[in-house]
């Protein structure tokens, strides 16, 4: 599978980096008392923050580990 | 201040925090202490802080500043204040007979077990209609206002069961036959086309 090529340190990048960006937009969404806070929270900042968790969870499953030598 | 927005806040920066480390340092993961923090930084954290910012939001959605913060929704918050008791929303906001601080949501939440779900999806499509289609120019409630919501407060209340006109239509508002805001008997409503000619009440607050 090609996703196996990428390694669990790419996708701790870009997990991590969708976390920040949604984690941003939730706070925004939640100091602006408007209703659309709760749209831009709802289809934004969570869809965000999810699609990371889920990058995260596919680099349980996908990722290639570095080898032994290069741990630590 | 420090209330539960407050506590939410400090949980996204803390996943932040974390998270910001191991966009910079992902190397860091290759121990298993390190692949615990992560799986706390990058899952548990992140899916606490949908599950409290979708708690927070519903919780605000509730508020009737919010409820009138939307253009459309101004007169309806207006309505609030007439001071004449025939208007029944006034009467209820006024005399608080419904929590002030959720007004609009006491008297139009769907209590059934879907409702909170189904109020947002009515919500949303209001949104669309403020923002991309066109808003209507008199806002109907879809199929209706339900006694459902009345009875919610009203059913099994003395001053409502004793009532002798309500008693001899009771099955006809119970099975939501015959409407109390539009049959003739509480009919005045919002009705936010007098706004300009009416007396507000000034609260002492």
């Amino acid at each position: 599978m090609k996703l196996r090529t990428i390694g669990i340190q790419q996708f701790f990048r870009v997990s991590s980096g969708l976390i920040i960006l949604g984690l941003l937009v939730e706070i925004v969404s939640l100091l602006w008392f408007h209703p659309l806070a709760f749209v831009l929270f709802a289809f934004v900042g969570a869809s965000l923050i999810g699609l990371g968790i889920l990058v995260y969870l596919a680099s349980l499953v996908f990722a290639v580990s570095p080898p032994a030598g290069n741990r630590g | 201040m420090f209330g539960p927005t407050g506590i939410l806040i400090a949980v996204i920066v803390l996943t932040m925090v974390l998270a910001v480390f191991f966009l910079i340092r992902p190397a860091v993961t290759a121990g298993a202490r390190e692949k615990i923090l992560a799986f706390i930084a990058l899952f548990i954290l992140p899916a606490l802080c949908i599950g409290g910012g979708m708690s927070r939001h519903m919780e605000r959605s509730e508020q009737t500043r919010f409820c009138i913060s939307c253009h459309a929704m101004a007169p309806y918050g207006q309505s609030l204040y007439v001071d004449d008791a025939k208007y029944l929303p006034a009467a209820h906001f006024q005399n608080h007979r419904i929590p002030v601080e959720t007004a609009c949501y006491a008297c139009h939440a769907d209590y059934t077990i879907y409702g909170p779900l189904k109020d947002k999806l009515q919500g949303i499509t209001r949104i669309y209609m403020q923002y991309v289609s066109t808003p209507p120019k008199t806002i109907h409630i879809r199929g209706g206002y339900s006694n459902l919501q009345c009875l919610h407060c009203h059913a099994g209340a003395r001053n409502f069961e004793a009532n002798p006109v309500h008693q001899a239509i009771m099955d006809s508002l119970k099975s939501n036959q015959m409407s109390c805001v539009s049959s003739g008997c509480h009919d005045t409503v919002h009705n936010v086309a007098a706004m300009g000619n009416v007396k507000f009440w000034s609260s002492a607050q």
